[in-house]
């Protein structure tokens, strides 16, 4: 079973998604906790079984598809991808538990598991164009949640989220073709696989070319700034399980494609981009802590605070050394669970009031107090409270970029630390006070299918705050191996100093062919 | 007194017709039936020319099988051309085609299947087009092409509506248009090589260096005219919608894509040469219209009200995009164009059908066309199965993987890379982009709009037979599930092509 449990993993989902057809629509909501329980469960076993001290690709399974032109079904997973697909899995058991009264109650939980299957699917791809097809095809079901369950401009949103998507991952796909043949042209058969791929040295000019297309689709998926406009209407419009999903896994796939494709395959354009991409991801750092403070509506806050966050995550990968990179994937599973979390809980309150304007609370914490102390904690969480988890892995992100510029990343820091400020108000606004709204005198405080979902949310936050260790290691040993790797690549001597040599570690794969 | 010409059989290779004749012979055999016996029900006729459709692919495998072992066979004075391009191309012709004749048979009664002559013109059709792309004498492709235009005229015009007569006229005059381009452009290159065999003519060509440049240049742009008439290409495209909208909507679905083979197949062997020839207009006239041809109509399909029209406008896009393997000129481009087209075979024949058997017989009040987005609003609700298949066909035209054309793109546009043609590439990607527009457009009426008041579930499925079940579900499958089928076929194109020398 070994062999194949990340196919089992990936198309156990879909396998249940077709049968779900048959389903009564009565029982489809039990139905799809029970496949995504199943499946979490195969996911923890993942994590029991990996081997922590290995620093390759784990549970490797290998299947030519189009042999002639060297497209293979190559699964694997290293300690950066494990614990991404453990979160995909968790959110899709938590977001069907906490499903609340939802129209077409079938047709969501077919929808969600399909997504599921794409979105472990991204994260077990060692090939360049299964990747593809599981990024690709994971704009479908969410085109269909946010367009069919979301709010009144939910087809513009829905719409506007797939063709930015698709533009940008179209660019990508022009980048892994010309890539695909380089390998071709230096080593005289076609092949796409990541791991071969890495074993190409190529020269400045062609990475910063290749660089700039795979950024494309990478940096709209994230979204980086100039490249967000269609979050906000994507958030602002989707129903609640949609923004969970969305900011939780599906803008990971563009912070995680960095990793796995950027930095190891183009280290000295990722040296030669290095700064300009600190300051994009500065300015969504800054500017979207700005624009969120300016906004009425809590859910945009939500979002545009997970925007922020993301610019820390970028930041972290661009350090190119072993904390800035561990940190930004720690940071990417706190971000996960967190703004997960938050958007949980602007459902919960959305799905009492149907308004999600903050001038319509306030004095919510006496009145709902359970609701308002898992509030804060996440809230706390999210702004990098120490003992948190985000804390954990901004650190280890600003940390890794202060090697390289002080003066940046003490602006990031600062930029965090105000950014507190539009979280901390809206808290107030919303929960302390008079409760001056009348509707608001006897609202119900959360109850337990809520509470199904939010509870291990806080316990994973709270105890990855204060003992990141089980995760940190295994992501530790696969970074170091990555920035291993690209050191060894790098060709300009800029890069061979910005990107720290580690010496006695294992580098991930040889480079042997070169393209000149 | 003439000397006694004496030509062996054997030198002769008649069997190279025999692709061609059966269908010939079909044709003839059901004008002779319908003159004992009128009134004869329609399965009978698609049967019956299912059974030789059948047939002449059997004659295809045999073919290829030779051609695996003997390479190119001549034929018939050396008229015929049995080479891997020839195959390839009628495998499609006939392959579309028995996708195509069942769906005759419609639960509702349509006018033109009730007489044995539109089958008898289908099989001639299909002779037509095997003609055309077996052979590399421009003569014998003039008489195929125009067999296989005159037949589609007049079944474009048995649909007995008045946009149908519209339609066959349009189509017939633009057809003359184009036949005239033809025949002066043959004659301008037969001027100039004293032959009508294009590998003679490029013989000659290369040999003096293509000294006559302007000559070549006028008979190149009237090629293209003629071809680009057939292909569709922007600006010699404006016919395709308002004659795809006319046809019946099976009819405009084997339009979008039998006559088009035929056409990319005579355009490769045209103009192969020529693009190598390192005469720089030549790059810059094809580029421009294969730019234009994926673009143009990209833009025009955004605006369109009616799925069918949409569909026609993106046909035209698809055939642009493919036009580009003829641009890049590469083995792998030229693979590439067949493995898309057997993938849009499958995608396209399965889109059209689906409206199809939406077909209504008569327009509703208050509905100006057969096929507009607003009647397919919230098809999820009332005809679940339906909505699904249908946003199948859309994703797989769309380009999203896993569906069948998405390798066909990543093959097309890798050979773009290949060939040093990156702008080209990021184009096609771009366009492929632009067009998920109006395909995801219908997916959104279908899956997240309310359902029209008073249509029901039925409506989208009312003209739907046992047979067009069987015909969407292949095509369905055959766009599900591509993915197995690529590598085999990847592989068989490839060698076929190769082995032809493109």
């Amino acid at each position: 079973m070994l062999d194949h449990i990340l196919s089992i993993l990936i198309f156990l989902p879909a396998l249940a998604a077709v049968l779900g057809f048959v389903v009564h629509k009565d029982s489809a909501k039990a139905y799809g906790i029970a496949v995504s329980i199943i499946e979490f469960v195969v996911s923890l076993y993942l994590w029991f079984a990996f081997d922590p001290n290995v620093s390759g690709m784990q549970f490797m399974e290998s299947l030519p598809i189009v042999p002639a032109f060297g497209v293979n079904y190559l699964l694997g997973i290293d300690g950066i991808s494990l614990f991404i697909i453990i979160m995909a899995s968790l959110f899709t058991m938590l977001g069907i538990a906490s499903l609340g009264e939802t129209k077409n109650m079938k047709n969501m939980v077919i929808t969600l598991l399909f997504l599921q299957m794409t979105m472990v699917g991204v994260f077990a791809a060692l090939d360049a164009i299964l990747f593809y097809v599981f990024w690709e095809l994971s704009l479908v079901p969410m085109l269909y949640i946010i367009g069919a369950w979301g709010g009144p401009l939910r087809i513009y949103a829905s719409v506007k989220f797939f063709l930015y998507t698709f533009t940008g991952s179209l660019i990508m796909l022009v980048g892994m073709l010309f890539m695909a043949y380089l390998y071709y042209q230096a080593t005289g058969h076609w092949s796409f696989s990541i791991l071969e791929w890495y074993r190409l040295i190529l020269p400045e000019s062609y990475q910063l070319w290749l660089f700039a297309a795979f950024f494309i689709g990478f940096a709209i998926k994230v979204p980086m700034f100039p490249f967000h406009t269609w979050l906000p209407y994507a958030h602002g419009q989707a129903p609640t399980i949609g923004s969970v999903i969305l900011a939780a896994v599906l803008l990971k796939m563009g912070t995680y494609a960095f990793i796995r494709f950027s930095l190891p395959m183009f280290p000295d354009a990722a040296t030669f981009f290095m700064f300009p991409i600190a300051v994009l991801a500065i300015i969504m750092i800054i500017y979207t802590a700005m624009v969120a403070y300016a906004q009425e509506d809590i859910k945009q806050v939500v979002a545009y605070s997970s925007v922020s966050h993301m610019g820390v995550i970028v930041l972290g990968t661009f350090a190119l050394n072993v904390e800035g990179i561990t940190g930004s994937v720690f940071l990417m599973i706190g971000h996960g669970i967190v703004s997960g979390a938050l958007f949980l809980l602007v459902g919960v309150i959305y799905d009492r009031r149907h308004t999600k304007l903050m001038s319509e609370f306030g004095g919510l914490a006496s009145v709902m107090p359970r609701y308002a102390t898992i509030f804060g904690i996440m809230m706390m969480a999210s702004v990098g409270l120490p003992l948190l988890i985000n804390f954990v892995g901004e650190f280890l992100s600003l940390l890794g970029f202060y090697q390289q510029s002080h003066i940046t990343t003490l602006l990031a820091g600062t930029a965090i630390i105000v950014g507190a400020v539009y979280m901390l108000s809206a808290f107030k606004k919303a929960f302390f006070g008079e409760v001056t709204n009348e509707k608001n005198r006897n609202l119900p405080d959360i109850n337990k299918r809520e509470l199904v979902a939010l509870i291990p949310l806080t316990i994973i936050a709270i105890w990855l705050g204060i003992y990141p260790k089980p995760i940190l290691t295994p992501i530790n040993n696969s970074v170091e191996s990555i920035v291993a790797l690209m050191h060894e690549k790098a060709i300009t001597p800029e890069a061979k100093s910005r990107i720290p040599a580690l010496e006695g570690k294992i580098i991930m794969q040889k480079s042997e062919a070169e393209v000149r | 007194m003439l000397s006694h010409v004496n030509v062996p059989l054997e030198s002769l290779n008649i069997a190279t017709l025999v692709p061609m004749l059966i269908p010939i012979i079909g044709a003839l055999f059901i004008l002779v039936i319908d003159l004992f016996k009128k009134d004869l029900s329609k399965s009978m006729y698609v049967m019956l020319s299912l059974l030789f459709v059948l047939l002449d692919f059997g004659s295809l495998i045999d073919f290829s099988i030779q051609f695996n072992t003997n390479g190119t066979m001549l034929g018939y004075f050396d008229l015929m051309l049995v080479d891997g391009l020839a195959l390839l191309s009628q495998f499609i012709i006939v392959g579309a085609s028995l996708l195509f004749i069942p769906l005759a048979l419609t639960s509702k009664r349509f006018h033109e299947f009730s007489y044995s002559e539109f089958f008898a013109l289908f099989l001639f059709m299909i002779a037509g087009f095997q003609f055309m792309v077996a052979t590399d004498n421009l003569i014998l492709i003039f008489i195929g092409l125009e067999t296989a235009s005159l037949a589609l005229y007049t079944l474009i015009a048995l649909h007995n509506r008045t946009k149908s007569f519209e339609a066959a006229v349009k189509y017939f005059t633009m057809g003359a248009l184009a036949a005239g381009f033809y025949v002066f452009g043959a004659m301008v290159f037969y001027a100039l090589t004293g032959s009508v065999e294009i590998h003679q003519m490029a013989a000659v060509f290369e040999a003096d260096g293509f000294a006559n440049l302007p000559y070549i240049l006028v008979g190149v742009v009237f090629m293209l005219g003629a071809l680009g008439f057939k292909l569709s290409l922007v600006p010699f495209h404006t016919w395709a919608p308002d004659v795809y909208e006319g046809a019946s909507a099976s009819m405009a679905g084997y339009m979008s894509i039998v006559p088009k083979i035929a056409g990319f197949v005579v355009a490769m062997r045209m103009f192969e040469f020529l693009v190598h020839s390192g005469i720089v207009w030549m790059d810059v006239i094809l580029y421009a219209t294969v730019v234009i041809t994926m673009t143009a109509p990209n833009i025009w399909a955004l605006v369109q009200t009616d799925v069918k029209r949409m569909l026609a406008y993106s046909s035209i896009s698809h055939a642009g995009f493919v036009m580009a393997a003829v641009l890049i000129g590469s083995t792998q481009a030229n693979s590439a164009l067949f493995l898309y087209w057997v993938l849009f075979t499958f995608t396209n024949l399965g889109s059209f059908s689906m409206l199809w058997i939406s077909r209504q017989k008569n327009l509703p009040a208050g509905q100006s066309s057969d096929h507009p987005y607003t009647k397919f609003a919230g098809m999820i609700k009332t005809a679940p199965l339906v909505a699904t298949v249908m946003a199948l066909f859309m994703l797989s035209l769309a380009g999203i993987p896993p569906f069948g054309l998405f390798w066909g793109k990543l093959y097309m546009i890798s050979s773009a890379v290949a060939g040093g043609y990156i702008v080209l590439a990021l184009i096609m990607a771009l366009n492929s982009a632009i067009a998920g527009y109006y395909y995801v457009k219908l997916i959104v009426y279908m899956f997240m709009k309310e359902p029209v008041h008073g249509l029901e579930g039925k409506v989208y499925s009312m003209n739907a037979s046992t047979s067009l079940r069987t015909i969407i579900g292949i095509a369905a499958i055959g766009t599900v599930f591509a993915v197995i089928a690529v590598n085999p076929l990847l592989e068989f194109i490839t060698s076929f092509v190769y082995n032809s020398g493109y």
